[in-house]
């Protein structure tokens, strides 16, 4: 009798050729394949396109360099687009998170009709970004919008805001939009996290203390902390490469004033015809990404996850 | 038995399949176009293909401020792509990069000649490139300055006939309680929010670039330096209303609440609708302000791609789809223009009596016809619509006050001028 049970798959299967450990990269060839040609691919055809001059309008495709990453850098529109972006981002990722909090926190209090405030909260989740842009236009609109009709009725304000085409309001007006279709998902993964503290600790918490603030400051943040690190990342990620909302609500203007980055690709590729500058500005979002999602995750306690 | 009658069934089904061998040869052109009344396209397509068996028509939408972006993708992919609509912006840089044919590659040049002869002049301009005919007109038309009667009539205003006029009448309108006297299209993702200035300063008698084509509307004598001065100057007396698209304009004009605006002349149609418009009847054309009245005219038209005209049968097939669209006896063209007040290329329809009674319910057609005729071709080139992109925001920065009219046109003029140079060598 040998002093443990043997493994489930002894015999031929692990004496085999075909073991896991021997070909590692063969058994995980199903999931690379469809990754390298869906990701890998497309990332590199549009590194080789950054490099090129790919302009409809001009015969050939030679080999150019980074000269398309220098006039993307110094041209008029690049460092508005950049700051624009930015902002966005700072805005409208934190202002997601802790409204998506407050919300969920809000939601997991039984009371009348909770179920369908519930559904109701989730409706942005299900509407395209085009359908939504649509939507917070005609909330925006000076005309007939229910936002002036509002502050008018609340004598608050006499004439009406041009909240798009103004360049100091349009990206307010495209903030709230954006945050507005983002803070269902912070809300269904915030109330996740709520759900898996244990209610006993809860329970003792409540007993303990009777500040509610003190004890999600003290009780509850800890535990769904590693959840809010996420949604921010996920957050400041989607922000700095939105595009649909922006586009359909303000078309990037009045002027620069709501120009991202993102619009920015396509612009020189498809109203410029340069697919090598917009490949170039694509790059370019994914390095200032990049180095987004390493400072947020440097700015956090290096044992966030540890205990996880 | 059940058997032996499965296979006389088959039998018959199979003689029956080599029987209708026409199916297997129809040609399916693929037709792209944007999105507007989709129904009435279908329905000309429909009337086409029972006029013409063997040939079917597929066709692909795209909405408006996204067409040019997904016809360039097509061309890129190569989806196949037969017949589409085109615009006089885009045309050179299309052409340019091959993607589009002359139609002489696919029609016989003295059917041409006999059409061309029918198309006003700036119709003929637009869809003309480096000589060669590129389309027939699916529309052509004017862009206009439209302002509302029973407003000016009761403020004691006259129609004004320059901008400094425009600027007197909304100073007084918005001095006796009206907000935004001046409603307009404020959206610089579209080509035609570049084209209304265009239209605006030719009005001035403007003209933006020199026989070499060198930008020359940086000079502030300029009749379009001037132009982008009087709307930033409007903004900043706060007598504009910015609306993202010419749809919620229509409705906005017809709550009373603004007395002008700039718009392609087919929605006087739509403003004075009295159907869906409370305030129908209550909107006229006037000649564009400014010295000369001209405008800027312009025309879509239907082209061929390079592809198709390769293709001897396609090419063929193409062409009488072109012909059914747009030939004579200008059936659809003037379907377009009774049903929904579509403007047009050609010029025997001015004349016809089913166009000028329906039309006579919306529009003068006196001042249409005095439009018309000073009407001017824009200046397109194959940087037209790379430049248009770069300088759209440009001026929308400079109506808002965001930068100075001066810098915005020098700016425009210089990036001209360097795509000239570079297009040019």
């Amino acid at each position: 009798m040998p002093a443990s049970p043997a493994p489930i798959c002894s015999g031929w299967i692990a004496n085999s050729m075909w073991t896991a450990n021997r070909y590692p990269g063969l058994w995980l060839l199903p999931a690379l394949l469809p990754v390298a040609l869906l990701t890998i691919y497309p990332v590199a055809s549009a590194l080789w396109t950054s490099l090129h001059q790919v302009m409809l309008l001009l015969p050939g495709e030679p080999f150019v360099g980074f000269q398309n990453y220098q006039r993307v850098l110094t041209s008029d529109y690049f460092t508005a687009a950049l700051v624009n972006s930015l902002l966005f981002t700072l805005v409208s990722a934190p202002s997601v998170v802790v409204l998506g909090v407050l919300i969920a926190l809000f939601l997991k209090r039984r009371f009348f009709g909770s179920q369908v405030v519930r559904s109701v909260v989730l409706l942005p989740w299900v509407l395209p970004g085009a359908i939504s842009a649509v939507l917070w236009m005609w909330v925006f609109n000076p005309a007939f919008g229910i936002l002036d009709w509002a502050l008018r009725g609340l004598h608050l304000i006499r004439d009406p805001i041009p909240w798009l085409s103004s360049p100091q309001l349009a990206p307010v007006a495209v903030i709230v939009a954006h945050v507005w279709t983002q803070i269902p998902f912070a809300v269904v993964l915030t109330m996740t996290a709520l759900a898996a503290i244990n209610a006993e600790t809860l329970e003792a918490a409540a007993i303990d203390c009777r500040s509610s603030f003190k004890r999600f400051r003290y009780v509850v943040l800890p535990e769904i902390r590693s959840m809010v690190v996420v949604l921010l990342v996920y957050n400041a990620l989607i922000a700095f490469t939105s595009y649909d909302l922006v586009y359909a609500m303000t078309g990037g203007g009045p002027g620069t004033a709501t120009t991202l980055l993102s619009f920015e690709i396509w612009n020189e590729s498809f109203s410029m015809y340069d697919f090598g500058a917009g490949s170039a500005v694509a790059f370019i979002v994914v390095a200032v990404s990049a180095a987004l999602i390493i400072a947020i995750t440097r700015a956090l306690p290096s044992d966030l996850f540890a205990s996880e | 038995m059940k058997i032996r009658n499965l296979l006389v069934a088959a039998a018959l089904a199979a003689a029956g399949a080599v029987a209708q061998p026409a199916a297997a040869d129809d040609i399916t052109l693929q037709f792209v176009v944007w999105n507007y009344s989709l129904d009435v396209v279908q329905d000309n397509v429909a009337k086409f293909e029972a006029a013409n068996p063997g040939i079917k028509v597929n066709v692909t939408d795209y909405t408006w401020p996204d067409y040019q972006d997904s016809l360039t993708l097509r061309f890129r992919a190569n989806t196949p792509t037969d017949v589409i609509y085109g615009g006089q912006d885009w045309l050179p840089a299309w052409a340019a990069a091959g993607y589009l044919a002359p139609l002489d590659k696919i029609a016989p040049e003295s059917e041409l000649d006999e059409l061309k002869k029918d198309i006003a002049g700036f119709a003929l301009s637009d869809m003309t490139f480096k000589g060669k005919l590129y389309g027939l007109p699916y529309y052509a038309d004017t862009i206009s300055f439209l302002y509302n009667k029973k407003i000016l009539a009761d403020a004691g205003i006259p129609v004004p006939q320059t901008w400094d006029d425009v600027m007197a009448a909304a100073e007084k309108l918005k001095a006796g309680g009206m907000q935004h006297p001046f409603i307009y299209e404020y959206n610089q993702t579209l080509p035609n929010f570049f084209d209304a200035f265009v239209a605006q300063a030719y009005g001035r008698g403007a003209t933006l670039f020199d026989a070499d084509q060198k930008a020359v509307f940086d000079d502030p004598s300029n009749g379009a330096y001037q132009q982008l001065q009087w709307l930033a100057d409007a903004w900043k007396k706060d007598l504009v209303e910015s609306s993202v698209h010419e749809s919620k304009i229509v409705p906005a004009m017809n709550t009373g609440k603004y007395a002008f605006s700039v718009l392609y002349n087919y929605n006087l149609a739509a403003l004075n609708d009295a159907g869906s418009q409370p305030l129908a009847g209550q909107f006229a054309l006037a000649p564009m302000p400014g010295k000369t009245h001209a405008t800027l005219g312009f025309s879509k038209f239907y082209a061929v791609t390079s592809k198709t005209a390769a293709d001897p049968a396609r090419a063929a097939a193409a062409w009488k789809f072109i012909d059914f669209m747009a030939g004579k006896p200008y059936t659809v063209a003037k379907r377009w223009a009774v049903e929904k007040g579509l403007g047009f290329g050609e010029l025997p329809l001015f004349s016809d009596p089913d166009v000028v009674n329906a039309w006579g319910k919306w529009i003068d057609m006196t001042t249409l016809k005095q439009q018309a005729a000073t009407a001017r071709a824009g200046t397109w080139t194959e940087w037209g619509s790379v430049w248009s992109a770069y300088f759209r925001p440009l001026l929308a920065k400079a109506m808002v006050g965001q930068e100075s009219v001066d810098q915005v046109m020098k700016d425009g003029a210089n990036r001209w001028n360097e795509l000239r140079a570079q297009f040019v060598k």
